[in-house]
């Protein structure tokens, strides 16, 4: 077939033994990748608002193009194009730093992800433990951030972050560990493989709750949106930038939930395995409707405070993702 | 750890109005909270004094923009026991229904503004003021307006209820038992949500009273005063009226009491519709004239018990206009038990007990 | 009730003895001649009211407080310094209550005139 060709071609280019050209199809393929993250991001504004629409009985936005489709541009261009203003106190580089090696280390972890099977910047046996470890810089990133802008909300909002990582950070590991001795490989495309039989969602239900509960709180989606909380501290770092910080906030927070569903979908859906449809659209289908999920997550609960969520990472989730761990064993060494 | 001082408002997306609070924190505990207020200060008991009897009820709406009936109802009251006029005892039951209608709406606006003071993106605001305006569609049928009524004659209520108003009541009544079900079981029982809510913000029975505390504020904290049975007015004592009293005295206590009352407030409509029927008298009242009737209690006590708490007003009355007339706020005094409530407790609690106090800042400052 | 100034307090501190646990309003009224502090004060048990009111001479307007027997009685206290001019002795907190208003007199005295341009102190 004509598309398996030309990602065939795409592959090689990737994997070429000479440097130069194997640099430049890398840098190709995370154009397209930030590409998609962008379109990604930009649908998911939408699908957020109209969907969050619909629970509450709104109609959500419809007089900006179809279905108010347009309705996220109008308002971007509208952020963007407002004064940039940066408070006395606040660190400039730092500021407009952070949010670059954000979509940096976002887009970086989506470059390590397979596509399908020829669709991967490079295949590393290692690929899942890189991946965390650059997970561990947002935290730091977004810490920053609170910091740089020299608020006392945005300094609150730091502490916040920075106590909500000592409670999740260590379950998360330990999860994502489990997977690659289920998978006995800590390569992608082996867990994945691994995958095609039972679903690792099903292999093992704790740990794919502890690692959703815990990917909801990486993203700061909520209940567990404290840096941002909109009613105490007004907007976390945001409160005193301008608009057009809002709006990279923004585009952020939907490429990091892209990242995460991604995640998901590949260390507990399968990636992309499924009849039928090209793999690559099976693992964005997957991707989209654990996204939904967590958009429904949103409009469900009330917002968790910073001792509660101490209290529950280490009195439950972290027994819980050792239970999960010792089972696990059990189940694959027999 | 350094103590942090941190200035909230009084712009900010949970203060219910223009409220400043001026929060002592160690790293993220409350050391010390002082409301300062008196940004909608407008001088109602100043105002009053320069305006004829009948020409104040506009005013009294705009206190508590949330409840304006009530308000309203409570200086009408005031107004009627200083005149020396008899409310009939039909035009009583058409008031006590319109009130508690007044308070499910406003009950509904409380509970959708709690649950956006915890962080639900929204939702159960959403639902709180879906809901909220069914209720003011079925004043606007009643009374001929949306929000400020003014509705309140002398002795009586503005016009009689249009013919379809008690089937329409019935109606929307039906639907709303059945709603609240949808309330209780998605937010009250919503696990976070009792994480956030039980045993936070406890306000024990003894500093209750001693700080004065009103309303629902007291009956959490296990006090059995409602004044619509200690000091029944109108025919609620005739309606075999139950106060809700909960003796947890925290936020969720207090949330709770608030749906058990919309509960008791559907319960005496129903009943209302039913022994109004036989009632005698009409319930108009008289029309708003430029002379009323000379005084003849020169001062005159009334307290009501207003969605949000107790309402007092102390009035002492001249030929035409009210010579002084002085205003309990509910809120007023449940705004000043907040750093006792508040102190010792997580910042991010601070506005979950601000919301439960359930504040409207126009009410607090006058 | 009528009580003279000085038995204020003392008066305040039996009814609270006898029961009336509840302070449900501080106000004033100004008759020109006098200027009358109106305590509202309730026995939850016996479900009653009493009203004690007294009389101050308006040259020399000021109360105790009674924030030792009534936690809740500051913020009516500091409303009433604020509007009347009633100063209020032994009282600890020296901020008044609404924000701070630098134009001449009191506002709910009748010696205020009402509509009249805002002029500074």
């Amino acid at each position: 077939m004509l598309i398996d060709n030309i990602l065939n071609y795409f592959y090689s280019g990737l994997n070429s033994s000479n440097l130069l050209v194997s640099i430049l199809f890398i840098a190709i393929y995370a154009i397209l990748i930030s590409i998609m993250i962008s379109v990604f991001a930009y649908v998911f504004g939408w699908v957020e608002r109209k969907m969050i629409a619909k629970v509450q009985r709104r109609h959500g936005p419809n007089r900006v193009g179809k279905w108010g489709l347009l309705q996220n541009l109008a308002d971007l261009v509208k952020l963007i194009t407002k004064e940039k203003i940066i408070p006395e106190d606040a660190d400039p580089l730092l500021l407009n730093l952070a949010p670059i090696l954000l979509v940096g280390v976002v887009t970086f972890i989506i470059l390590l992800m397979p596509f399908s099977s020829y669709l991967q910047a490079t295949n590393l046996g290692l690929g899942l433990l890189i991946i965390f470890v650059i997970l561990g810089f947002t935290p730091i990133l977004l810490f920053i951030t609170g910091y740089a802008t020299g608020g006392k909300f945005a300094e609150l909002g730091a502490q916040r972050s920075v106590l909500m990582l000592i409670s999740y950070e260590i379950p998360m590991i330990i999860v994502v560990a489990t997977v690659g001795i289920a998978a006995g490989s800590y390569n992608l495309t082996s867990i994945m493989n691994m995958q095609s039989g039972l679903f690792n969602a099903f292999l093992m239900p704790i740990g794919f709750f502890i690692f959703f509960v815990v990917m909801l709180a990486e993203l700061e989606r909520p209940p567990f949106d404290l840096r941002e909380a909109d009613s105490e501290l007004i907007a976390g770092w945001l409160t005193d930038v301008s608009a057009p910080y809002y709006a990279v906030a923004l585009m952020l927070d939907y490429t990091r939930m892209f990242m995460g569903s991604l995640l998901i979908a590949i260390l507990f859906f399968g990636g992309w395995s499924g009849p039928i449809l090209p793999g690559i659209l099976w693992l964005v289908i997957k991707a989209f409707v654990i996204s939904l999920f967590i958009i429904l997550v949103r409009v469900a609960v009330v917002r968790m405070r910073v001792d509660k969520i101490l209290k529950t990472g280490w009195m439950y989730l972290l027994p819980l993702s050792i239970v999960n761990l010792l089972l696990t064993l059990i189940i694959v060494l027999k | 750890m350094a103590i942090t001082r941190i200035n909230i408002g009084p712009v900010h997306p949970s203060t219910h109005g223009v409220a400043r609070l001026v929060v002592d924190l160690d790293g993220d505990t409350i050391v010390k909270v002082e409301p300062h207020i008196g940004y909608l200060h407008r001088g109602v008991e100043k105002l009053v004094e320069n305006r004829i009897y009948m020409q104040s009820p506009p005013y009294m709406e705009k206190i508590d923009y949330v409840a304006p009936m009530a308000v309203d109802e409570l200086y009408v009251a005031t107004v009627e026991k200083a005149l020396n006029v008899d409310v009939s005892e039909k035009a009583s039951y058409a008031r006590i229904i319109l009130l508690e209608l007044q308070r499910i709406a406003s009950h509904l606006f409380f509970i959708g503004s709690v649950t956006n003071d915890l962080g639900q993106s929204f939702t159960g605001f959403m639902w709180g003021f879906m809901d909220r305006d069914k209720v003011l569609r079925l004043l606007e049928n009643a009374t001929g307006q949306r929000m400020f009524y003014v509705n309140m004659r002398l002795g009586g209520i503005n016009r009689e209820f249009p013919k379809d108003f008690e089937y329409e009541t019935k109606e929307f009544l039906d639907y709303f038992e059945k709603r609240l079900k949808d309330y209780e079981n998605f937010i009250e029982k919503n696990p976070i949500f009792i994480q956030r809510m039980k045993g936070v913000g406890i306000l024990n029975l003894d500093d209750a009273i001693n700080l004065g505390v009103t309303g629902h504020v007291l009956r959490a904290s296990g006090v059995k005063y409602d004044v619509r049975k200690n000091n029944p007015y109108y025919k609620y004592s005739e309606l075999n009226f139950h106060p809700k009293i909960l003796s947890d005295g925290d936020n969720l206590s207090r949330f709770r009491i608030r749906v058990m009352e919309i509960r008791e407030s559907i319960r005496l409509i129903r009943d209302s519709f039913y022994k109004m029927e036989s009632a005698d008298g009409s319930m108009v009242g008289m029309p708003v004239k430029l002379f009323s009737p000379k005084p003849t209690n020169k001062i005159s006590i009334v307290n009501r018990e207003l969605p949000r708490g107790e309402g007092l007003m102390y009035m002492v009355a001249d030929d035409k206009k009210p010579y002084r007339l002085s205003m309990r706020a509910p809120t007023f005094i449940n705004l000043a038990a907040l750093n006792k409530i508040a102190k010792g407790h997580k910042l991010a609690d601070l506005f979950s007990i601000f919301g439960t106090l359930d504040m409207v800042m126009a009410d607090v400052d006058r | 009730m009528s009580i003279e100034k000085k038995d204020l307090v003392k008066s305040i501190e039996q009814a609270y003895s006898e029961g009336y646990t509840y302070l449900v309003k501080i106000t004033a009224v100004d008759y020109v001649k006098t200027v009358n502090v109106i305590y509202i004060l309730r026995s939850l048990d016996k479900n009653q009211d009493k009203i004690l009111e007294c009389e101050l001479d308006p040259a020399n307007l000021s109360v105790e407080t009674i924030t030792h027997i009534y936690e809740g009685a500051d913020w009516y206290e500091r409303e009433m310094q604020e509007m009347f001019g009633v100063r209020i002795n032994g009282r600890k907190a020296k901020r008044l209550i609404l924000e701070k208003w630098d134009g001449k007199g009191y506002p709910l005295r009748k010696s205020f005139e009402w509509g009249k341009p805002y002029e500074k102190e």
